[in-house]
């Protein structure tokens, strides 16, 4: 015990800091050791298994290639890896365990940063096991008869799968700091990407000024071009995703931090 | 050691902490007591950084909490026991924090063995342990590091009579190898054995500071409870001296110091059987010192508490 030899000040020359990648790593351990995040991502593995064998026997033939059955992880990731970034977040404050993250790591911003890492982690976890899915569909698809093809557009892998995911973490990262609430946050989170669009698409339909402003304002539309073929965004389709994304990825994520960085953990 | 400086926490109009300064040696075991509300959780999360203060600071070992490296090394924190993921395992909850100091997994069974939480135990959600079980799973996680500082918040609430000489114990022994150690409580009886210093506060503000000793030698001794063998006898006595007094329970309470009882009681030929001060106790001066401060009017109860007070 270090008070023993140096009873008034304490000697601290001899301590590192945690380095980041043990904080990313315990953060990982916390998105799957609880029966919530254990049974969420078995349900979203399990979910696109199950949505494959269906595919593989309800699909034409013609249509049982490998990028095909990307398609359908794709999708399904999408819905569900932000509820396993917001619940890593918002437990801190829902079931308070946040007084015991930042004693043990009082500088916040690294824990920011390691539940970042974390959840980028998970989430190509999930992908690479998703892809691996894929590959087992597209065997099935072999087996009920498709004429398979192996063939991937890199387009497909990187813009639907990789970068629209990726964005989808990000928006869970936005939305459970900046409510910081389980059920709340969740809530936020199909608004945000069910309801929004939704409204967006009616509104579109009623007027065409409103279809012309819409990709520029509303995330989920501008994101359209990245989810669905030719997987080419042009040079507008970009500039669309940057204006909307800075007002609804960017702006609630930067809030999103500045209040976790000041939030009093009760 | 904990240096406490012109603490003050506002939030908005209300001011949970007034000014508090105190100091923690190490080797010695610090009681921190107050009635509910009175500051002590907020004084205890600004020292460990959770709560920003709006004047004034806390130093651990001459360092603020937020510039320790690793600070579960060296302080040990335990501000309340329930807040943990309630779905995870007990084991599963040490196995992060020793993750987190980068602590062999060993030292989670080190720990669990520590607090006597057996295996099966520490296998349980949570949420399935009762308060007492939770405790004990806080202080093993406090422990961790091996801290040359711990900081508990009513590390007691919640444990029974064996559960509380066992903490006791082990708090003792971790002041004696020349820890540092302050545990807050609302009640008085669990810090009186323990604490070797004492700091009260009511209402955000330092009531009171000491050893047990000093803080009772500055109490006056005002008032007595004394039975004689004829009550009338001696309650006609005191009429005629003019001193006020009550009846309370088999004798009477009497306003004068018990050496004024005594000599009336040669005086007048008054056969006494029992006679002691009314306001002795430490729990009186707690509830003096702390009284503009308490929730509930305590005038009536007050003379039932100084008798068990004096007993104790």
């Amino acid at each position: 015990m270090s008070a023993t030899t140096a009873p008034m000040a304490m000697d601290l020359s001899s301590t590192p800091q945690v380095p980041m990648s043990r904080l990313a790593l315990v953060e990982a351990r916390k998105a799957l050791d609880t029966r919530a995040g254990r049974w969420l991502i078995v349900g979203i593995l399990g979910l696109v298994l199950v949505i494959e064998v269906i595919y593989s026997f309800a699909a034409d033939n013609d249509a049982k290639g490998l990028q095909d059955y990307i398609q359908i992880p794709g999708f399904t990731l999408g819905y569900f890896l932000p509820i396993v970034i917001i619940m890593l977040v918002t437990s801190e404050a829902s079931q308070r365990n946040g007084l015991v993250t930042f004693t043990l790591e009082p500088k916040r911003s690294r824990i920011v940063l390691a539940k970042f890492i974390a959840g980028i982690g998970l989430a190509l976890s999930v992908m690479v096991l998703a892809v691996v899915l894929a590959v087992l569909g597209t065997l099935l698809g072999l087996v009920t008869g498709g004429d398979s093809s192996w063939h991937v557009d890199g387009g497909l892998l990187f813009y639907a799968l990789f970068l629209s995911n990726m964005i989808g973490i990000f928006i869970g990262f936005a939305l459970s700091m900046l409510i910081m609430n389980t059920a709340g946050a969740i809530v936020a989170y199909f608004v945000y990407t069910l309801i929004l669009p939704t409204a967006v698409a009616i509104l579109s339909s009623l007027s065409s000024t409103f279809e012309d402003i819409a990709p520029w304002i509303e995330f989920n539309t501008a994101q359209a071009p990245l989810v669905s073929s030719p997987y080419s965004p042009a040079g507008e389709e970009w500039a669309q995703i940057a204006t909307s994304g800075a007002i609804w990825l960017l702006l609630p994520l930067v809030l999103g931090i500045w209040r976790l960085l000041r939030i009093e953990f009760k | 050691m904990i240096k406490v400086e012109g603490l003050t926490r506002k939030y908005g109009a209300f001011t949970a902490v007034d000014d508090v300064s105190f100091v923690c040696q190490p080797g010695r075991v610090t009681g921190f007591l107050g009635p509910n509300g009175a500051g002590k959780t907020t004084t205890m999360r600004v020292m460990v950084g959770l709560t920003p203060p709006t004047s004034g600071r806390v130093t651990i070992g001459g360092h603020l909490y937020h510039d320790i490296p690793n600070p579960g090394m060296h302080v040990g924190v335990l501000l309340d026991a329930s807040a943990q993921h309630a779905g995870r395992t007990g084991r599963e909850i040490l196995t992060i924090g020793a993750r987190t100091m980068g602590l062999p997994d060993s030292r989670v069974d080190e720990m669990l063995a520590l607090v006597s939480l057996d295996q099966t135990e520490a296998k349980r959600r949570l949420r399935n342990y009762s308060l007492g079980m939770k405790q004990r799973l806080g202080i093993a996680h406090a422990l961790l590091g091996d801290p040359s500082v711990l900081i508990l918040d009513e590390p007691a609430n919640g444990l029974d009579p064996a559960g509380i000489r066992w903490m006791r114990g082990l708090l003792k022994g971790y002041a004696d190898r020349g820890g540092t150690v302050l545990l807050s409580s609302h009640l008085l009886h669990e810090v009186e054995q323990i604490a070797d210093e004492m700091i009260l506060i009511g209402r955000g503000k330092i009531v009171a500071e000491g050893t047990k000793d000093q803080l009772l030698a500055g109490a006056e001794h005002k008032a007595s409870l004394v039975t004689a063998l004829d009550n009338d006898q001696l309650s006609k006595v005191l009429a005629d001296k003019g001193v006020p007094f009550t009846a309370a329970g088999a004798g009477l309470r009497v306003e004068a110091p018990p050496v004024d009882l005594g000599r009336l009681s040669v005086e007048h030929g008054v056969v006494l059987t029992d006679l002691r001060s009314a306001d002795g106790g430490l729990e009186d001066l707690f509830l003096a010192l702390t009284e503009d401060t308490q929730r509930d009017d305590l005038s009536s109860a007050v003379p039932a508490a100084a008798t068990e007070g004096a007993q104790a």
